[in-house]
């Protein structure tokens, strides 16, 4: 069984295990100070699509689903984050709005740092930097499979073969 | 210098004029002294292909001039144009940093000057430039917003009218056009590339801008579209 959640990263047991949370002492101590920890409910949204960045969430347990709303309000799930993913880092990146809505599919811990900490913090810990780039191409290559999936994945009807 | 493709290559960042307007190349002195020694200037006809969608990648390519066409493919052969990438883009940037295969293939539209910068000497210099680390990380997360956009654009929009004319009216909302009653735009893709920005068929596209023509919602003047009716057309990008 997983251990329980743990308000500071560096007591968190799962920490070597994630991508992102895997820093040095010095890096962890810092992320510390600037993140909050709160519990969401199933349900919860941690942020809407066209909603300017505040900050990222990080995923201390549970499942979120990311998923893009069209216009007249049709729903498209992009996909189904775990554990130990960053979510909103893009558009905080940029500055621009979420390009996806966020819903808590579960109960669970989630640690959130504000834009202009988390600019900060990048800028002051090379290594978190170098995670950030490795985690965003990692999402931009899910994002293009979605791409592919939906924009090529509709196959056309095949006509039967005309009998001799 | 003048070359055979009418293009006047920009051998040193360190003298390049346009430098400061582009995200990733408005370095830090130290920073660009270093991208100078790693980069190859290169220059490529119309129509060359940088890169192929499932190739081991080689390094990153950042465009000097010209355009590039980025496009996946499906195993049928069917093309889908992912977007047309202008001046100062980085291209191949995820796979490179990933070590995963390109994802797209890149195709130039033009005759293009491009910067190489070979994988291990780019992580390398990733790692020692932390400005450079996070210009990379802005340029991912705007490629990451293109890419939503365009799962939200094929994957939400129900006909290829409903989505011809979404992307019409992004073309016409870009260079200062949107506030105008009757925004004009120059068409500088084929029906064909435009067929495969929205994964439809050529003939659609040409059935479907016959179709605007006729109801003046669209007016054409060689390569320039006019808007005649934007209202209509954002019915049309609503409700197909």
């Amino acid at each position: 069984m997983e251990s329980a959640p743990q308000s500071r990263c560096i007591n968190c047991a799962q920490r070597s295990d994630r991508f992102f949370c895997d820093l040095s002492a010095d890096a962890l101590q810092a992320f510390d100070q600037i993140k909050s920890v709160s519990h969401y409910q199933r349900g919860t949204v941690l942020f809407r699509q066209d909603e300017i960045a505040r900050g990222i969430f990080l995923l201390c347990q549970g499942r979120v689903k990311l998923s893009v709303i069209s216009d007249s309000g049709k729903r498209l799930t992009l996909r189904i984050v775990g554990p130990g993913e960053v979510l909103g880092l893009s558009a905080c990146l940029s500055g621009g709005p979420h390009e996806v809505t966020a819903e808590m599919m579960d109960d669970a811990q989630v640690a959130m740092v504000k834009r202009k900490e988390l600019l900060l913090f990048l800028r002051q810990h090379r290594e978190a930097c170098l995670h950030v780039v490795h985690l965003l191409s990692q999402d931009l290559h899910i994002a293009y499979d979605r791409v592919r999936a939906v924009g090529l994945g509709r196959t056309r009807r095949v006509r039967p073969e005309p009998v001799h | 210098m003048l070359s055979p493709y009418g293009l006047d290559i920009i051998e040193s960042c360190l003298t390049c004029k346009v430098r400061a307007d582009r995200i990733f190349c408005d370095l830090p002195a130290a920073a660009l002294q270093c991208f100078e020694g790693i980069k190859y200037a290169t220059a490529y006809p119309k129509g060359a292909v940088l890169f192929v969608e499932g190739q081991a990648p080689r390094g990153i390519f950042v465009l000097c001039k010209g355009r590039v066409k980025l496009s996946i493919c499906a195993s049928d052969g069917k093309t889908l144009i992912v977007k047309i990438a202008e001046p100062g883009e980085v291209l191949g940037l995820s796979a490179s940093v990933s070590g995963k295969a390109y994802e797209l293939t890149a195709e130039t539209l033009d005759p293009c000057q491009v910067n190489f910068i070979k994988r291990e000497d780019f992580l390398r210099f990733l790692r020692d430039h932390s400005e450079a680390c996070f210009k990379v990380a802005e340029q991912l997360s705007e490629k990451y917003n293109n890419a939503c956009h365009e799962v939200r654009a094929l994957g939400l929009s129900h006909s290829a009218g409903e989505k011809l004319a979404n992307l019409l009216l992004e073309w016409s909302s870009k260079n200062g056009e949107a506030t105008k009653q009757e925004p004009r735009l120059k068409l500088a893709l084929t029906h064909e590339e435009i067929a495969q920005m929205i994964g439809t068929s050529r003939e659609t596209v040409t059935r479907l801008f016959a179709d605007l023509r006729k109801r003046q919602i669209v007016q054409s003047k060689g390569s320039t579209l006019v808007i005649r009716n934007k209202a209509a057309l954002r019915l049309l990008a609503t409700n197909g």
